[in-house]
């Protein structure tokens, strides 16, 4: 140990430190009045059992109303359906529509778009079959 | 250093008994650490009381990998900061000798103390670290734990502070002798 070393350890001990009974008490005191913090373990979330059966019974009974709707819409569509009895309807009493319309004629130009249309199908065709050797 | 594990592990394990013990063995070495922080007696008392206090609370995350005393004293470090921010009056603002807890502990005869005068020349960090290494014999590592520094930054400013206080005790020594 140097000097200034052996020097700042003796002044350190040097310095005289006094604790009172009173602060003693009072230390004491405070120490009893306080619990050490429990550390927060990592535990499983447990749920009581009563959650488990209130989760059950909700389930069988959400169940249960499921199909009581089910059948209830069932035993509705099985009731036959009465139909009015049907009767002949007077053609007299039935308006005659006016369509006014007319059949479409083919005219010129159409008839030679079709036919060239037909002749551009015939070319590719042929030029499928060349390229692939037929 | 074995006992002392001993008696942190019964703490643990809930013995008021073990732990007041360890009050026991570093009651007197905190409160003088705490002197030479403190404005007043009584704020030291109430630093220390808050960190046997908070030791206590928090025994359970004490990790068995530091030295008991390192923890203690970060603990007693953060205490002495949080009192003094509290605090208006400042050790530097002391005017009068009664009112330094540290001087009203030392003998008339003792006023050359070269803790005064590292107290005036260092900052509180570098203080603090200088009494942990002198004072307290505690290892780089220790002091860089207790103050939450790196060790580089505690190397370089005791090195500094070294130089400073052996500076002192040079100019304290001549002028003893140029008036003795």
């Amino acid at each position: 140990m140097d000097k200034l070393a052996k020097q700042l350890k003796d002044d350190a001990a040097r310095i005289d430190v006094h604790i009172s009974d009173e602060f003693d008490r009072r230390m004491a005191a405070s120490l009893e009045g306080i619990m050490p913090e429990v550390p927060d373990a990592p535990r499983l979330r447990q749920r009581p059992a009563a959650f488990w059966w209130a989760s059950s019974l909700t389930g069988v009974a959400a169940a249960l109303v499921f199909i009581a709707v089910i059948n209830t819409h069932s035993e509705g569509e099985v009731t036959p359906v009465v139909s009015p009895p049907t009767s002949p309807v007077s053609m007299a009493t039935i308006p005659t529509i006016d369509w006014k319309a007319e059949s479409a004629m083919l005219t010129r130009p159409l008839q030679r778009e079709l036919e060239d249309l037909q002749a551009d199908l015939k070319k590719a065709e042929e030029k499928v079959k060349k390229e692939i050797g037929l | 250093m074995t006992n002392e594990l001993q008696l942190v592990d019964a703490a643990k394990a809930g013995s008021r008994k073990a732990f007041a013990d360890l009050v026991e063995s570093y009651r007197v070495r905190l409160l003088r650490f705490l002197l030479t922080r403190c404005a007043s007696h009584a704020d030291a008392e109430d630093a220390l009381q808050d960190t046997f206090i908070a030791a206590y609370r928090y025994l359970h995350s004490y990790d068995p990998r530091w030295r008991f005393s390192t923890w203690l004293y970060r603990i007693a470090i953060r205490k002495v900061q949080k009192i003094r921010q509290e605090n208006v009056v400042e050790i530097g603002d002391l005017s009068d000798e009664e009112g330094d807890p540290l001087l009203h502990c030392m003998a008339a005869s003792e006023t050359e103390n070269l803790w005064v005068s590292a107290r005036r020349i260092l900052n509180d960090d570098v203080f603090a670290a200088t009494w942990l290494r002198y004072a307290e014999d505690m290892s780089i590592n220790d002091i860089s734990k207790a103050l939450d520094r790196s060790d580089s930054w505690t190397k370089v400013n005791l090195l500094r502070a070294r130089k400073a206080l052996g500076a002192e005790m040079n100019r304290e020594t001549n002028g003893n002798e140029a008036y003795g």
